[in-house]
């Protein structure tokens, strides 16, 4: 004989549920006779697992969903990091490679400033001109 | 077999409640009201409120060249307790650095437990040292304010001291604008002392200051501090000043002062090196004030250039006795020869036909006794006394140019105007500043009109004649035409009398003389060669005007 007690149904554990089918004036006998009249206790014990594996999966499910979640949201932050370091490194050599430009523009201009040539000049025994012979545009265009 | 007391058991569990519940009482507070002064600290520990320093702006001359920049240097710092060996170190950064070992050793073991060795060293040297990686040895960037050119435009350009602020010159007038405006960074760091690019970050970005190209030409500012020293070292003057404007708009092409100093190396100027001669002093100018009075005269139409007086070689003006330089007498004398002779007795004469106030009138018009209000700081105004004090001979005095003071830039720019054709301009050394909101131009400002065009016209043939027949013929310049006058002024001492054989001797000039491009003038203070000190001025006048003249591809209006 299968009783109802064999199968366990999801309500039929607690105590209210108890009581609530005793209120109705059921016992746990009339039960086997509305189960074999509606569906198998077996189809029902499947149901009835498959529904608790569903849940299961659900649950695992959503741990793996938040797990994955959680390792890309970590994933990220460190990748965030890394790069976070790398545009300091990045940004550190720009400045660097400004400097560097800084400093050669101030060298450039040093090389050509007017005095430091004419000392240069000077150096070499070159002297500086008085006077230089120029010839008026005027007359030269005249004898064209 | 011994049993435990219940009682012992009760209280060695009263004991755990008791910690436990000061503990959760402890937790509960840090977790409520403590909270924030513990976030505070975690905080602290990793967050950085930083100043991100504004870059000043850089000044370029009109070309483009740059005259003075700020860059990143570094500085070398020790932390003494970690250097192996001190005495090695020292030797090792006295070759480097050119210094005397002793001295680094000592700082090396001074007791510090931070200190600069050397701040902003020449990059060569700072990589020289970092090649030697002595444990203990850092550097940290600086920011240093380089003038390439040297003490070249020392005057126009000023200096930024230690604290970064600008003195003097362009830097000390345009500080604000050249300072820009520092930005802040807060960020969270790492125990690396990186950045972290997760976590708070606050930052407010620097606005770089304003650069500048001034008016100032690099070759005529270089050919203007040679001549001036070349004149200074002949003379064994104790100042002087060059200045060379354009009279078509007041800007200044070259403003050359001495003494001088170096801007990247103040603290070894001699404090009297940093006042600009060409602003900041304010002389009697003697003679070259001829012009100014001849020009008030003609523009009243008071005299003609032809007009003649017999000159005999003084006059008397308010009972006292104006003689001229060493007392000469010309007899018959035009008023173009009072300029050519440089005629004292001639200018009192004309300045009393101009009378006192019309000549108090025209100096006020001239821009004299009140400042320019060039771009630059420490101007200085000169003294026109209020007419009011003026006795009657002080118009006579007035009129060849003692007894009032000017500066050399006040002088400069009167003869700006009468090449110009009569106008005064606003004298300006920044032709343009460029920002983050674009490039913005200084326009010329017109100051008053002081002569006529025709008068400008008549008092430039006349000037002409001084350079080519008269007083200043050692100013002339082979193929151009060149106009302009000398002075020699007295100096008054302490007691207000005039000292004997002490001079101001300049030369002011412009060129060519029918259409003047520049205006040079030359102001030298205490020559050697006292009366003669004209004839330096007027060569280190010629000096810097063949330079420019080369320079600006100048064609000659005269044949050679």
């Amino acid at each position: 004989m299968i009783t109802a007690q064999a199968v366990p149904l999801k309500w039929g554990t607690s105590a209210a549920g108890k009581a609530r089918r005793s209120r109705r004036g059921g016992s746990t006998v009339a039960r086997p006779h509305r189960l074999a009249i509606g569906r198998t206790p077996a189809v029902a014990a499947v149901r009835a697992a498959s529904w608790d594996l569903r849940i299961f999966g659900l649950a695992i499910a959503a741990i793996a969903f938040s797990f994955a979640l959680a390792v890309v949201y970590v994933s990220q932050t460190t990748a965030l990091s890394v790069a976070g370091y790398e545009v300091q490194k990045l940004a550190a050599q720009r400045d660097e490679l400004r400097r560097q430009i800084s400093l050669l523009d101030v060298q450039s201009a040093r090389l050509d400033s007017p005095a430091r040539i004419a000392a240069d000049a000077q150096r070499l025994g070159m002297v500086h001109a008085r006077y230089v012979p120029l010839i008026p545009a005027q007359p030269l265009i005249a004898k064209r | 077999m011994q049993t435990v007391r219940p009682g012992r058991l009760r209280l060695l569990f009263a004991l755990f409640a008791v910690a436990s519940l000061v503990l959760a009482g402890r937790l509960a507070y840090w977790q409520t009201f403590g909270r924030a002064a513990l976030l505070a600290r975690a905080t602290d520990q990793v967050r950085s409120d930083l100043v991100v320093a504004a870059q000043r702006g850089v000044i370029r001359d009109r070309n483009g060249a740059i005259l003075a920049t700020t860059v990143q240097l570094r500085s070398l710092y020790a932390l003494p307790s970690r250097i192996p060996d001190k005495a090695v170190a020292a030797q090792e950064l006295g070759v480097l650095l050119g210094r005397d070992p002793a001295p680094i050793r000592a700082l090396l073991e001074s007791g510090a437990e931070w200190l600069y060795v050397q701040r902003w060293l020449p990059e060569e040297a700072a990589s020289a040292i970092a090649a030697l990686n002595i444990p203990g040895l850092g550097f940290q960037t600086e920011p240093k304010r380089l003038y390439p050119n040297d003490a070249i435009g020392a005057a126009v350009l000023g200096f930024v001291n230690d604290d970064g602020q600008g003195v003097n010159g362009v830097e000390g007038y345009y500080d604000a604008m050249l300072r820009g405006t520092d930005g802040r960074l807060v960020v969270e760091r790492d125990p690396a002392n990186r950045d972290l690019a997760v976590g708070l970050r606050e930052a407010v970005a620097p606005r770089d200051g304003a650069d500048l190209t001034l008016t100032i030409d690099l070759v005529a500012q270089t050919a203007a501090e040679r001549e001036l020293a070349a004149a200074m070292k002949k003379e064994h003057a104790t100042s002087g000043s060059i200045l060379v404007v354009d009279p078509a708009d007041g800007s200044i092409r070259a403003l050359a002062s001495a003494p001088t100093y170096d801007p990247s190396a103040v603290r070894l100027a001699d404090p009297e090196a940093l006042r600009d001669r060409a602003i900041a002093w304010p002389y009697e100018p003697g003679s070259t004030m001829k012009a100014v009075t001849i020009a008030a005269a003609l523009n009243e139409h008071l005299v003609r250039p032809s007009d003649s007086y017999t000159d005999v070689g003084y006059t008397i003006v308010g009972g006292r006795r104006l003689n001229n330089a060493l007392g000469k007498a010309y007899g018959p004398t035009t008023v173009s020869q009072i300029l050519e002779r440089s005629l004292n007795a001639g200018a009192a004469w004309v300045g009393t036909k101009v009378g006192a106030q019309r000549l108090g009138d025209y100096f006020h018009l001239f821009g004299f006794g009140r400042p320019t209000e060039v771009d630059l700081a420490g101007e200085v105004s000169g003294t026109v006394r209020p007419l009011a004090e003026w006795y009657p001979v002080d118009v006579g005095t007035a009129s060849f140019g003692q007894g009032v003071s000017v500066t050399p830039l006040q002088l400069a720019m009167a003869y700006a105007a009468i090449a110009n054709g009569g106008t005064l301009y606003r004298p300006y050394v920044v032709a343009s500043r460029r920002d983050a909101d674009g490039e913005h131009r200084t326009a010329p400002v017109a100051v008053s009109h002081a002569i006529t065009p025709d008068t400008a016209a008549t008092l430039r043939s006349m000037l002409l004649s001084t350079v080519d027949i008269g007083i200043a013929h050692n100013a002339a310049i082979a193929g151009f035409s060149v106009a302009g006058k000398t002075g020699t002024a007295q100096i008054a001492g302490p007691d207000g009398s005039y000292v004997d054989d002490l001079y101001v001797s300049s030369f002011a000039g412009f060129f060519p003389a029918d259409d003047p491009k520049y205006v040079v003038l030359v102001v030298l203070d205490k020559p050697d060669s006292r009366l003669l000190g004209t004839v330096t001025a007027t060569d280190a006048f010629k000096g810097v005007a063949q330079d420019i003249l080369r320079y600006a591809r100048i064609q000659p209006d005269r044949r050679p």
